[in-house]
C-alpha cells in the first residue's frame, strides 16, 4: 500500500488506544474522594474556595455550613451524574486540554516547594504544563542526539569486533546504565564536575562577582547576580530580564536557547545548552545500556546472513559491506526498540531536573506529588500522565511510520 | 519428575560456569544476609529528634512542615554571624548540635558508615540505631529488597494468567488483552504507578500495610503487560505442539490444559524476566521516593532512594550556599553515596545473575 495509507491506518490504531489511557485514569480519578475532585477541577471565581464541604455559616461564624461552592463546583463538574456521563465529560475535556486547575492547597498552589517557584494556584493545569513543556522537550531531544549518536555507532562496532575489547567496554557500559540509579549518576556527575573545576567555593567561569563553579552546572539559567564575563545577557546586578520571569519561564517559546537567540543573547543560548549537557549525558546513559545490546545483536544477526557474504564475495572492501549493508539493514531493529525505550525514557526526566535544578515539566510533576496528602495536585498529576503517554504515543506512531518508510516489507504486509 | 529435576542441575550447571552470573549470586547472598540482619533491628519507638532550620528541636512527624526541610551544616570563623537560616554556629551557640561526620568507628556497633544530618540531642541514650547511615541502609535493605520481590512474585502472576489465556484461545480474546496491554504500556510507569498509590492514600490507605498492599497493586498494575505478552507469544507457539493436539483429543478440558501444559512450558523467559525485574524495580523505587513522593514516612521508615533524597537535596544546598557565603562546610556526600551504590551492586548483580539465567536456559546456547 501507499505511504500515506499506512500513516493513516497507524494513526487511526491509535485512537481506541488513547481513549484506553483516558479510560484508565478515569477509573483511577473517579476513586477519589469528591472533595478533591472539585478541588482540583474546578475554577472557582469568588475568594471560596471549593475545597473543603463546609464553612463556617455566614449567621453563625462558630457552625458549620455546607459550602455553596462547593455544591456548585460538585454540579458544574457533574459528579452527580452517573459514571459513563461522566466517563463521556472526562473524554471531552482530556480531548481538549481542558484538565483542571493548580488546586489552591497543594504544594504548588500555596508556593511552599522550597523552591522559589511562586503559587500557581488557579491557573489552568494545561497553561502551566505547556510553559514548562518546551524545556523539557529540549533536554529530551538533546538526549535522543546523544542517544543515537552513541549507540549506534558502538553497538556496530560492538558486533562487528565482537569480543574485542570495545565489545568488552559496551558490556560494562550496558550492565553499569541498566543498575545506576539516575540520581546517583547524575549527583556523581555533577560532584565530579565541580571538584574538576575547582570545588564548590571556586569562582564561576562564566559569571563573574561571587557566583561559583558549582551554579555554572546547577539550574537551568545562570543565578542572579551574575556579572557575565562574556557578551552581556543581562542576568546581572539587576536579576533576570523581562523575557525571563523570574528565572523559570522564558518567553516567547518556552525553548531556553531559541529565546535567548531571538533576545540576541547568543552567550546566554550557548550557555543554557552547556547546562542542558550533563543532564541528558545522565538521561543518554540510561538508555543507551539497554539500546546498545539490541544494537549488536541485531547487527550480528545482519552480518550473518547471505546477502553480506555476497558481498564480500563480490570483492567490496569491508568498510563499504559494513557500513552500506549491514549498517542499513540493522537500522529497523534499533529504531523499534527506541520506540520502545520511549516509555521507560520519562522515569529519568523529574529525578534528573530535581538532580539538576532545571525547570521543566518532570519538576512539575515531582512537586505535584511530593509530601503528604495535603501537598498533592490532582490536576498536575493527572495531566501530566496524559501528556506524557500522549508523547508516548506520539512517538510510537513517528517511530513506525519512519520504520515502514525504510522497510517496504511492512507497508506491503 | 525426574526429568524436570535433571534439567534444573543442567540448568546449575550451566550456571556454574559462567563467572559473571556467579559474582552476582555471591553479591545476592551478601544482601540476602544484610536483609536477615536488618529484620533483627527494633522498630524505633521513640519518636526522633530532628533540627529544624531556624526552630529547635522539633518532633518529627509527615505533618509537621520541618519535616524533612533540608538544612545546611556550616562551620563559621568564630566571631561571624551566622549568615541565615540553616547554617548553624559552631557550638556554644548550639550546644545540642552535633555536626554530621563520616566516621569509621562511631561506637555505634560494627561498620559505620557515618552519621545522618537527623542526630539526636544525645546520642549516647536516645535511640542512636536510628540515625547512623549504616542502620538506615539495612533497614532500607529490607523494605527495598523485600519489595522488590513481592512486587515481582504478584506481578508475574496476574501477567501470567492473562497471557497464558489470550494465547491459548486465539481469536478475539487474543485482540483485546493485546490491545489492553497497548495502552497500559503507553502509560509511561512511573507516571502509572504514583498515579495509583496517589489514589489509594487519597481514598484513604494510608497504614504501613495499607501501603505495602496498595504498592503491590500498583505494580501489579503497571508490570503485567510485560510479562502477558511473554508469555502469550510463548503460548501461541505451545498451542500449536502435538501434545497439546494429543491432550485434546484425550479429552482434557481447555483449564487442565492451560495449567498442565501451557503454562510449565511458557514459564522460562518468565523466569528471566522477572530476575531482570528484581534488578530495576529498586531503581523504579528509588525514583519514586527520590523525587518527593513519601511512601512511608521517612525516617520512621527509610527506603533507599528516600535516604538518599535526603542528601541530595541537603548536598545541593551545601553547595549552593557555601560558594557564596564563603563558609567551609560539611558535605555529607556518604548520605547519597552508599544508599545509591546499594541500589547498583544489587541491581548490577541481579543483573548479572539474570544474564546468566537466560544463557543457561538457552537451548541453542548448550550444545
Amino acid at each position: 500500500m501507499q505511504m500515506w495509507v499506512y500513516v493513516v491506518r497507524r494513526a487511526a490504531l491509535v485512537i481506541p488506544v488513547v481513549i484506553g489511557v483516558m479510560t484508565v485514569l478515569f477509573v483511577l480519578i473517579s476513586a477519589l474522594p469528591t472533595v478533591e475532585r472539585t478541588c482540583s477541577f474546578y475554577h472557582p471565581s469568588g475568594r471560596t474556595s471549593p475545597c473543603t464541604t463546609q464553612i463556617p455559616c455566614s449567621t453563625d461564624p462558630s457552625k458549620l455550613c455546607p459550602n455553596p461552592v462547593y455544591q456548585s463546583a460538585v454540579n458544574a463538574l457533574g459528579l452527580n451524574k452517573p459514571i459513563f456521563v461522566q466517563w463521556a465529560i472526562y473524554i471531552g475535556n482530556a480531548l481538549t486540554f481542558q484538565w483542571g486547575y493548580v488546586a489552591q492547597g497543594s504544594a504548588l498552589g500555596t508556593g511552599e516547594t522550597g523552591s522559589g517557584l511562586p503559587s500557581l494556584a488557579g491557573q489552568s493545569v494545561a497553561t502551566v504544563l505547556s510553559e514548562f513543556l518546551p524545556y523539557t522537550i529540549e533536554l529530551a531531544l538533546l538526549a535522543l542526539l546523544i542517544i543515537l549518536v552513541v549507540s549506534i555507532p558502538l553497538g556496530n562496532l560492538s558486533a562487528v569486533y565482537r569480543n574485542r575489547p570495545i565489545d568488552q567496554a559496551s558490556r560494562v557500559m550496558s550492565f553499569s546504565g541498566y543498575a545506576l540509579p539516575a540520581f546517583l549518576l547524575g549527583s556523581l556527575i555533577l560532584a565530579g564536575v565541580t571538584f574538576a573545576l575547582g570545588g564548590p567555593a571556586a569562582p564561576s567561569k562564566i559569571c563573574g562577582g561571587t557566583s561559583t563553579v558549582f551554579l555554572d552546572f546547577y539550574g537551568s539559567w545562570p543565578t542572579p547576580p551574575c556579572t557575565p564575563l562574556y557578551g552581556t545577557a543581562n542576568i546581572g546586578p539587576v536579576g533576570y530580564p523581562a523575557w525571563l520571569s523570574i528565572g523559570y519561564i522564558s518567553t516567547p517559546t518556552g525553548f531556553p536557547t531559541v529565546d535567548s537567540a531571538i533576545h540576541g543573547q547568543y552567550w546566554l543560548a550557548l550557555d543554557t545548552l552547556l547546562r542542558l549537557v550533563l543532564p541528558a549525558l545522565v538521561i543518554a546513559y540510561t538508555t543507551i545500556a539497554g539500546l546498545l545490546r539490541f544494537v549488536r545483536n541485531s547487527m550480528l544477526e545482519v552480518m550473518n546472513q547471505d546477502f553480506i557474504r555476497t558481498a564480500r564475495a563480490k570483492g567490496l572492501p569491508e568498510q563499504t559491506v559494513i557500513k552500506k549493508h549491514a549498517g542499513r539493514n540493522s537500522l529497523n531493529v534499533t529504531i523499534t526498540v527506541l520506540g520502545l525505550t520511549f516509555a521507560g525514557f520519562i522515569t529519568g526526566f523529574p529525578v534528573v531536573e530535581i538532580v539538576f535544578n532545571l525547570w521543566g515539566v518532570g519538576r512539575i510533576y515531582a512537586y505535584s506529588v511530593v509530601g503528604g496528602v495535603n501537598d498533592w495536585d490532582f490536576g498536575v498529576l493527572f495531566g501530566t500522565t496524559l501528556l506524557f503517554t500522549y508523547l508516548v504515543v506520539a512517538a510510537n506512531i513517528i517511530v513506525d511510520i519512519m520504520y515502514a518508510y525504510l522497510d517496504p516489507r511492512v507497508r506491503l504486509g | 519428575m525426574a526429568a524436570r529435576y535433571a534439567q534444573y542441575k543442567r540448568t546449575w550447571y550451566f550456571l556454574r560456569r559462567n563467572t559473571l552470573a556467579m559474582v552476582g549470586l555471591a553479591i545476592i547472598i551478601l544482601f540476602a544476609a544484610a536483609f536477615v540482619y536488618g529484620l533483627t533491628y527494633p522498630a524505633s519507638s521513640s519518636t526522633p529528634v530532628q533540627y529544624c532550620a531556624s526552630n529547635g528541636p522539633v518532633p518529627v512527624s509527615p505533618d509537621n512542615p520541618c519535616y524533612d526541610a533540608p538544612y545546611i551544616v556550616c562551620t563559621y570563623p568564630s566571631g561571624t554571624v551566622s549568615p541565615g537560616p540553616g547554617c548553624y554556629q559552631t557550638p556554644p551557640d548550639n550546644p545540642n548540635f552535633i555536626a554530621p561526620t563520616f566516621t569509621l568507628a562511631h561506637g555505634l556497633g560494627a561498620f559505620p558508615f557515618g552519621s545522618l544530618v537527623y542526630p539526636s540531642a544525645d546520642l549516647s541514650t536516645s535511640d542512636p540505631l536510628f540515625y547512623n547511615t549504616y542502620t538506615m541502609l539495612e533497614k532500607g535493605t529490607v523494605n527495598s529488597v523485600g519489595l522488590s520481590v513481592l512486587i515481582v512474585a504478584t506481578g508475574a502472576g496476574v501477567g501470567l494468567l492473562l497471557g497464558a489465556l489470550s494465547g491459548y484461545f486465539g481469536g478475539w480474546i487474543d485482540e483485546i488483552v493485546m490491545r489492553i496491554t497497548d495502552i497500559f504500556l503507553s502509560i509511561p510507569a512511573i507516571l502509572l504507578v504514583i498515579a495509583v498509590i496517589i489514589v489509594g492514600k487519597s481514598s484513604g490507605l494510608r497504614s504501613f500495610d495499607e501501603t505495602l498492599v496498595l504498592i503491590g497493586i500498583a505494580f501489579v498494575v503497571v508490570w503485567w503487560p510485560f510479562y502477558a505478552r511473554i508469555v502469550r507469544s510463548q503460548s501461541l507457539v505451545v498451542r500449536e505442539q502435538r501434545y497439546v493436539e494429543a491432550a485434546k483429543a484425550s479429552g482434557a478440558s481447555n483449564g487442565r490444559i492451560i495449567v498442565k501444559h501451557v503454562v510449565p512450558n511458557s514459564v522460562y523467559p518468565v523466569f528471566v524476566q522477572m530476575s531482570l525485574d528484581v534488578g530495576t524495580i529498586p531503581l523504579l523505587l528509588a525514583a519514586i521516593t527520590f523525587i518527593g513522593f513519601v511512601l512511608f514516612p521517612y525516617p520512621l521508615i527509610p527506603e533507599w532512594g528516600s535516604v538518599a533524597a535526603a542528601g541530595a537535596s541537603i548536598l545541593t544546598a551545601v553547595f549552593t550556599e557555601c560558594g557564596v557565603k564563603g563558609a567551609v562546610c560539611a558535605v555529607p556526600w556518604w548520605q547519597v553515596a552508599f544508599p545509591g551504590l546499594a541500589i547498583f551492586f544489587f541491581s548490577l548483580s541481579v543483573n548479572f545473575l539474570a544474564d546468566g539465567l537466560r544463557d543457561a536456559l538457552d537451548p541453542r546456547l548448550r550444545r
